[in-house]
């Protein structure tokens, strides 16, 4: 699916610069070498981290976007890099189960 | 004259490096580019371009606006300060094509475009020596350990370095992981490291040498999800006892040894597969 029609038919905010991109699947996790191990390229990355350190996380396996959810702010020095590293962060008010129950809803598969 | 890189680049970026001015698309500026290709001859444009790429010119006609057009090119820079036409600019705007104009000449716009790319990593980290011997690539790093505001970035560097290789994309992804959480574990628990990249076309290997603490039971730390990080590491979303076995996993060969109080070792080794 593509990543615009998620941004449009869920409702997430660009923190960064967006360009299009394929998503294939979704991963949740807030422990970064639980992504870096099971993530997959494409994957769409929900979590509540915002450090600096996602944006590594994401580049080195090639994440579809980093969402974060529960309305957290993202620090303005990691949007600043994700967006010298082409890595795309979006925002969601709502949690991670709600935003989860969405994406199924728009048939994103796992 | 004809030169062509890999790049992962914007034009904002390039804008900015070749200190141009933009005539033309000043809203596509985000757009990434694939490569450059430098010419002043129109049928080498065709010929041997590739789309996607950005076209770096001292040739200001209409003809060269065409076959850039023709050739699927995202955008073109006059050099040495030449100025485009009225009818070069209509077309450019018809086909959605960005135009950006610089003093500089091709020697220099290539140059620049191209220490830009590596730049954007580089100046984050430490690079203490690089060459070639033997076939092979050497690369020794820095790594400040407690500095966690630019952790992550010398592995962003490493995937980079073998990207330009060539190596094949599964092999990059699982060096980088490894060379991410080699990177971390200095980060969190030791004062300081030197890390080694040696690639080539056979093996990479990547020795990290630190100074630091040491582990005590090196069975224990390779245990998965026994972690030694604090409470406030853990709160970034580290420390999930996963690093060294996530090393494990992703790498061919690996050695670990450690002294308490003086520091630790870790040699990974990856192995090139033959076509």
């Amino acid at each position: 699916m593509k990543l615009q029609e998620i941004i449009d038919k869920v409702g997430l905010k660009k923190l960064t610069n967006v360009e299009v991109r394929n998503v294939q699947g979704v991963f949740i996790s807030d422990m970064l070498s639980d992504v870096m191990t099971n993530a997959k390229s494409g994957n769409l990355w929900l979590t509540v981290q915002t450090h600096k350190n996602t944006v590594s996380a994401a580049n080195l396996i090639n994440l579809a976007a980093i969402v974060v959810t529960h309305g957290k702010e993202v620090p303005q020095e990691t949007i600043d890099l994700a967006n010298r590293f082409y890595v795309i962060i979006l925002g969601s008010d709502l949690s991670t189960y709600e935003l989860v129950s969405k994406l199924i809803g728009i048939g994103l598969k796992p | 004259m004809a030169e062509e890189l890999k790049l992962n680049l914007n034009l904002k970026r390039i804008k900015k490096v070749l200190k141009a001015d933009v005539i033309q698309g000043k809203g596509l500026l985000s757009t990434k580019i694939s490569g450059v290709y430098a010419s002043d001859l129109v049928s080498d444009v065709l010929a041997y371009s590739k789309s996607g790429s950005v076209l770096l010119t001292g040739l200001c006609t209409k003809q060269v606006a065409i076959s850039a057009y023709l050739s699927l090119f995202k955008a073109i820079i006059f050099i040495r300060g030449k100025r485009p036409n009225k009818e070069i600019l209509e077309f450019a705007e018809e086909k959605n094509m960005i135009i950006l104009l610089t003093e500089n000449d091709m020697f220099e716009a290539c140059v620049k475009i191209a220490n830009a790319d590596s730049n954007s990593i580089s100046k984050f980290v430490k690079l203490i020596e690089s060459s070639e011997k033997k076939n092979t690539s050497v690369h020794k790093f820095h790594i400040d350990g407690q500095d966690f505001s630019n952790s992550g970035l010398l592995s962003t560097q490493i995937k980079s370095i073998l990207q330009n290789i060539g190596y094949e994309p599964y092999l990059i992804k699982r060096v980088s992981i490894s060379a991410y959480e080699g990177e971390m574990n200095v980060v969190m628990h030791a004062k300081e490291a030197n890390l080694t990249l040696n690639a080539n076309e056979k093996e990479i290997q990547i020795i990290i040498n630190d100074r630091g603490k040491g582990i005590p039971d090196i069975e224990q730390a390779m245990q998965a999800g026994y972690s030694t990080a604090t409470e406030d590491q853990r709160a970034l979303g580290f420390g999930s006892g996963m690093g060294l076995p996530n090393i494990k996993k992703n790498s061919d060969e690996l050695k670990i040894t450690s002294e308490v109080g003086k520091g630790t070792k870790v040699e990974m080794k990856f192995y090139v597969i033959q076509e």
